[in-house]
């Protein structure tokens, strides 16, 4: 128990937590709107929101429909807006159709000319040399870099179609960035530290660029933390994400609710939904999981692998009509013999 | 009571000779009744199976209908047929193992290893099969154990393997050759018990030859009950229907393979043979057309009985209809507590509750018996439990016959505990406990400061009422679901029964800053709430309001908050600054509840929310709160600011507009040109409700009772009296502006690619004004917008809810504080990390 409570204060014991955890997370979610996008306020990074959002993490999507990050930067760099920008600069993943003004190509020759515009090429702070290497690194191809120009010659021609997936591959290759990131922006704190937000999740990438302080790259992916932080830290992002949520929506919920639902899908040490492919599709019992979804496929299968069903659980009991073994239903009633006795 | 016995459920495959065992009858004549109307022996309601008409006795064990349980018949197939539901698990099989020597493909030093493997699993902590298997799997995944089926030489008998193929749902190929049943019949019966082993199948359990079905079970017929219908005619059920069916076929093959027919027909009717068992098994099986009864409509056969939310597992296990309950509209009842419910005579001479006669109380007992009206008893159950109705004629019989261990079912009275119930139930607050007072009319009557948690209104609601019969489930209501146990929120902690609507208007004209009243109008409010002393006069003959609210206060109670930059100080039981608001006694954000509740406890806080919705509404009533016409005239003033919000956002619109045409915006990312013109432009569009709500609040006060009802939170807010009195604003569908319509235009009363904010749905009239037809066609754009996703959002979170429960109903709190789930594994070790219980967090100490 945790100390300077009162003990008025504490949990019942037997309290079906994990129902009162989903009620209060259910009931509110009546109010919540549809509108993934609403508002979308100008130039800052865009996220999914309302009900849509508590769906996507409840049911563990891989691919959220808007990841993105948080960086923090180290802190000697942090308020140096210029050491900022660099780093920003490594970040956004820039195609090179990006930073072009337009392009000729003759599919028959398999020659393709990239015309650079140089504005954005000095916004991003990048030459024309540096994108000609770069993309002489594919195998593809051969470049060569002409002053405003680069031009692209095609190694082996098989027809105008390849030649043309070609073309277009290198037109969408990343010339600066890390792939996944649409878009990122310099934000500052009321402090004057600098930090930046970005659309799309990359932790693994991110966390190779000097200056990022690699311990403390936020995601709303739980699946990406998970893959770069451990477990601990995507459960903290599903129940940090669905609060900031509800939150947003002017809703309360305690956190308590949030954490077993969080805790709940991270059990096992991997991201579980709570439908019928993650936590309420394993469950021990064959009656509780045939209650649910997909009764017929959860029937045959016990009957294959003569599976047993120990009737431990909510849903069992309550289709055999015995009593269920949370809440009261933990509780015997007994009376001692000596008090009969002394009843007569 | 005998559930308690049943310890675990063990699923298994059935044999073709336990189907024999089971069996009463083989069943041989596709057909139900003869020509006189009886059952023929040997069909498929042979009297054997057990009866349903009345009257008749079950030929093998001699019971009625209601004493028969019904016995499985059987009917064996000529030639074997695949289980449907099976295919996919026989499929596997035949991969892994070898089509000549019927081993599985893999060395004895492979197959070791897998199964040391196994072992190793199935030893550890989880033993349930799908932890097992994924575990497997995942091993499988790492290379670690090769896949059968990918083994192109078998390592036992060395023959080359070759390729199965399945074709839905029942079709299995062998290098694009058709293999029969009985072939696959034969190749599973041959696969060892040790090899299955290694699978993950339990041969004590389960024969894999067994998916091949040769013995048909037929179930009794009480489980496919015939009804007649008015006409005297009878009307099979759909399983009897398919099962003539399948009877039919197997009996034509039978007489064809006897004549020596020609090996296609018989193919042929062994394929129809196979697609009638296969809707008989699952109607809904892809591939294959659906069987139809002759009124086209689709068969309901096994697994659409079992299947979904109108299936048997969630329609009649999971949720049962049950007596001693009603249904009726609701009403409010200002004098009720919260914790009671009005029930109607006419329901409460109906429902009853037991009286559990014992040595003690047998003499109350008889007298209750012997009543003959109202508070009367209606059913004696005798000690043997056989319930008998007490009439007129029995009742002195019955008086004569009462002894302990009886139990006599008597009518409601005031006082017994009920439980309402209002659907959706959302959470554990839809239903509560209430104490039962017995009304005249027909309507179940709640206080109106419950409705919240029910999510009820009176415009013609309609409330379950339960009347627990067991006395601990009486125990459990009286003590764990009464409304005032109940007043914080087990969702955040907050007070969810509190003030509302015209009770937070009274309280707010009450307690304002220089509200008095005279002594004749101080003492019927005070009396009102059963307050028989005067406060202390603020002037001659003139008293606060703040005294008057202060004398609900108990006498010691301090509190000192500052809300929203007002500051509020409550001394020694009296209101001394402040005024008591939402945030004080709303729902959601009490904050003098909340110490009230902390300091005096439930019960207090309980009369305490009724004394002040009681109070509240007096005054209400008293300095009367109506709102009309006048309060949706604008002063000049305001009407002059709002030409210039209108012109302003206007002259903002355009200029996007010319930015955009002249490609300068600056695109957002993942967007293109137009959408960002778009995104910016509406955004823009929509603040003008902002700025005419931000006129409103420094234009109109609490004079205008709009204007108040919105301002003290009691009903609609300031966006609703902006749309009523100065513009409706921009209209959203889809939350963009609206889009599509004619060709190049929403309504056909613009020029075509009109880009103005009139033209795309922005409305500066207000419904006080009245809306220009165009702009009367955008608004129900929007509103059908909104309409439609409100319908959306309520399937998606009803869903949603479903599949959070389904998750972690499971789990409980446990001695040590650790939150468990059903196998007793951890998933928190203290409870939210402090073990707080969730309704309770709000409260200090």
């Amino acid at each position: 128990m945790a100390k300077g409570k009162k003990e008025s204060l504490i949990m019942t014991s037997g309290e079906a937590v994990g129902t009162l955890a989903a009620q209060s997370i259910g009931e509110p979610s009546t109010q919540m709107m549809l509108r993934a996008f609403h508002s979308a306020g100008i130039s800052s990074v865009i996220t999914t929101r309302g009900l849509p959002r508590v769906i996507e993490l409840i049911d563990a999507r891989k691919r959220p429909r808007n990841p993105g990050m948080i960086i923090r930067i180290e802190k000697k760099i942090s308020k140096d807006y210029e050491k900022v920008r660099e780093i920003w600069r490594k970040l956004e993943d820039v195609k090179l159709s990006a930073l072009m003004s337009g392009y000729d190509e003759n599919l028959r020759s398999g020659v393709m000319t990239v015309h650079l515009d140089p504005e954005r090429l000095s916004s991003y702070e990048i030459t024309g040399r540096t994108i000609a290497a770069k993309l002489g690194k594919r195998e593809d191809i051969t470049t060569e870099q002409d002053e405003k120009d680069i031009v692209v010659k095609i190694k082996k021609k098989e027809g105008v179609k390849s030649t043309r997936t070609v073309f277009v591959n290198v037109l969408n290759s990343s010339i600066i960035g890390i792939p996944g990131i649409n878009k990122a922006v310099v934000q500052q704190d009321e402090d004057g530290t600098f930090y930046i937000t970005t659309s799309g999740s990359n932790i693994g990438e991110a966390m190779k660029i000097d200056g990022i302080e690699k311990e403390d790259i936020y995601s709303n992916d739980p699946f990406e933390v998970l893959k770069n932080y451990g477990v601990e830290a995507a459960r903290n992002t599903i129940a940090n994400e669905l609060i900031s949520t509800i939150k947003e929506e002017g809703l309360t919920v305690s956190y308590r609710h949030i954490g077993l639902v969080a805790d709940a899908m991270t059990l096992t040490g991997e991201i579980k939904s709570a439908g019928r492919h993650g936590i309420a599709g394993e469950k021990a019992s064959v009656l509780a999981r045939a209650a649910y979804e997909e009764t017929v496929k959860h029937f045959i299968n016990a009957g294959v692998f003569g599976e047993t069903d120990r009737l431990s659980g909510v849903a069992e009991n309550i289709l055999i009509g015995k009593q269920i073994g949370v809440g009261t239903g933990r509780i015997r009633l007994g009376v001692r013999k000596e008090d009969i006795k002394k009843l007569k | 009571m005998h559930a308690e016995s049943i310890e675990y459920i063990k699923f298994t495959t059935i044999s073709p000779e336990q189907i024999k065992k089971m069996s009463v009858a083989r069943l041989i004549v596709p057909d139900t009744y003869n020509d006189e109307g009886y059952p023929i022996d040997s069909g498929l309601i042979d009297q054997r199976l057990g009866v349903i008409d009345p009257g008749l006795r079950c030929k093998t064990c001699g019971g009625r209908i209601k004493t028969c349980p019904g016995h499985f018949g059987h009917i064996e197939l000529v030639r074997p047929v695949i289980h449907p539901e099976f295919a996919k698990t026989i499929y596997s099989l035949l991969q892994s193992t070898c089509h000549s020597c019927h081993r599985i493909l893999a060395t004895q030093k492979e197959a070791a290893e897998v199964k040391e493997k196994v072992a190793e699993i199935v030893s550890s902590d989880e033993l349930d099969t799908a932890t097992v298997l994924s575990t497997i799997e995942e091993e499988v995944g790492k290379g670690k154990i090769k896949k059968p089926k990918s083994v192109k030489k078998c390592p036992h008998c060395g023959a080359q393997q070759r390729k199965i193929k399945l074709e839905r749902p029942t079709f299995f190929y062998i290098d694009s050759n058709k293999m029969k049943a009985d072939e696959i019949r034969d190749w599973l019966s041959k696969i060892s018990d040790d090899d299955l082993k290694l699978l993950g199948m339990d041969p004590s359990a389960t024969r894999p030859e067994w998916f091949v079905i040769t013995v048909l079970l037929v179930p009794p017929v009480n489980v496919r009950p015939s009804i007649t219908l008015e006409s005297g005619e009878r009307s099979e059920d759909d399983l009897t229907h398919k099962l003539v069916d399948i009877m039919r076929i197997n009996q034509r093959l039978e007489q064809d393979i006897d004549a020596g027919a020609p090996q296609i027909i018989i193919d042929d009717l062994w394929e129809l043979l196979q697609y009638q068992v296969t809707t008989y098994f699952n109607n809904e099986t892809p591939g294959i057309p659906v069987a139809r009864h002759r009124s086209t409509r689709p068969l309901k056969t096994l697994a659409q009985r079992l299947k979904g939310k109108e299936g048997r597992l969630r329609y009649n296990l999971s949720g049962k209809r049950v007596n001693f309950s009603a249904r009726t509209v609701i009403s409010p009842d200002a004098s009720l507590t919260i914790n009671q419910v009005g029930v109607p005579q006419k329901i409460a001479e109906v429902l009853t509750i037991p009286l559990y006669v014992t040595k003690w109380n047998i003499d109350e007992a008889k007298r209750y018996l012997e009543r003959k009206e109202y508070p009367m008893v209606l059913n004696v159950i005798t000690k043997e439990g056989m319930r008998k109705r007490v009439t007129e004629v029995n009742r002195e019989e019955l008086l004569k016959l009462v002894e302990p261990g009886y139990v006599l079912e008597r009518q409601l009275v005031n006082g017994d505990v009920g439980l309402m119930n209002r659907q959706p139930t959302l959470h554990k607050l839809s239903i509560m406990a209430h104490t039962i007072k017995v009304i005249p009319g027909r309507t179940l009557r709640i206080h109106v400061s419950a409705c919240n948690p029910y999510n009820a209104d009176f415009d013609g609601d309609e409330m379950n009422l339960h009347v627990p019969q067991s006395l601990e489930a009486q125990a459990e209501a009286r003590y764990l679901m009464q409304p005032r146990d109940l007043i914080l929120s087990p969702r955040d902690g907050e007070p969810i029964m509190a003030l509302q609507e015209d009770e937070l208007i009274g309280i707010f004209l009450l307690t304002r800053e220089g509200a008095t009243f005279t002594k004749r109008e101080a003492c019927s409010l005070l009396a009102g709430v059963g307050v028989t002393d005067l406060p202390k006069q603020a002037s001659k003959g003139k008293y606060s309001g703040k005294a008057i609210f202060s004398m609900i206060l108990p006498k010691d109670f301090s509190f000192d908050g500052k809300l929203g930059g007002e500051k509020i100080s409550i001394e020694k039981g009296e209101l001394a600054e402040g005024t008591i608001t939402v945030k004080l006694v709303g729902e959601g954000n009490g904050a003098l509840l909340i110490k009230l509740f902390e300091q005096y406890g439930s019960e207090f806080v309980n009369t305490f929310i009724l004394n002040l919705s009681k109070l509240a509404v007096a005054v209400s009533a008293m300095m009367g709160v109506t709102v009309s016409v006048k309060d949706y005239y604008n002063a000049d003033q305001v009407n002059k600011e709002l030409t210039a919000i209108i012109d302003g956002t206007r002259k903002k619109a355009d200029e996007l507009l010319k930015k955009y045409k002249e490609k300068k915006l600056d695109q957002l990312p993942g967007y293109t040109r137009k959408e960002t013109f778009e995104i910016e432009v509406m955004a823009e569009l929509e603040s003008a409700r902002t700025l005419a709500a931000n006129v409103l609040r420094k234009y109109v006060g609490p004079e205008n009772n709009t204007q108040l009802m919105a301002m003290v939170k009691a009903r609609g807010n300031i966006l609703n009296f902006v749309q009523t009195s100065m513009l409706l604003g921009q209209q959203a569908v889809r939350g963009r502006r609206p889009q599509r319509g004619y060709r190049g235009r929403v309504l056909p009363y613009f020029t075509r690619r009109d880009n103005t904010p009139e033209a795309k749905g922005f409305i500066t009239s207000s419904f006080f004004t009245g809306l220009k037809p165009v702009e009367f066609f955008m608004h129900a754009m929007g509103s059908r917008d909104s309409a439609m996703s409100k319908s959306l959002v309520i399937a998606q979170s009803g869903y949603l809810q479903r599949r959070l429960i389904n998750a972690m109903q499971d789990f409980y709190v446990g001695e040590d504080l650790s939150v468990r789930d059903a196998a007793g594994a951890l998933v928190q070790t203290i409870y939210g990390g402090d073990g707080i219980d969730p309704s309770k967090e709000k409260l200090s100490e």
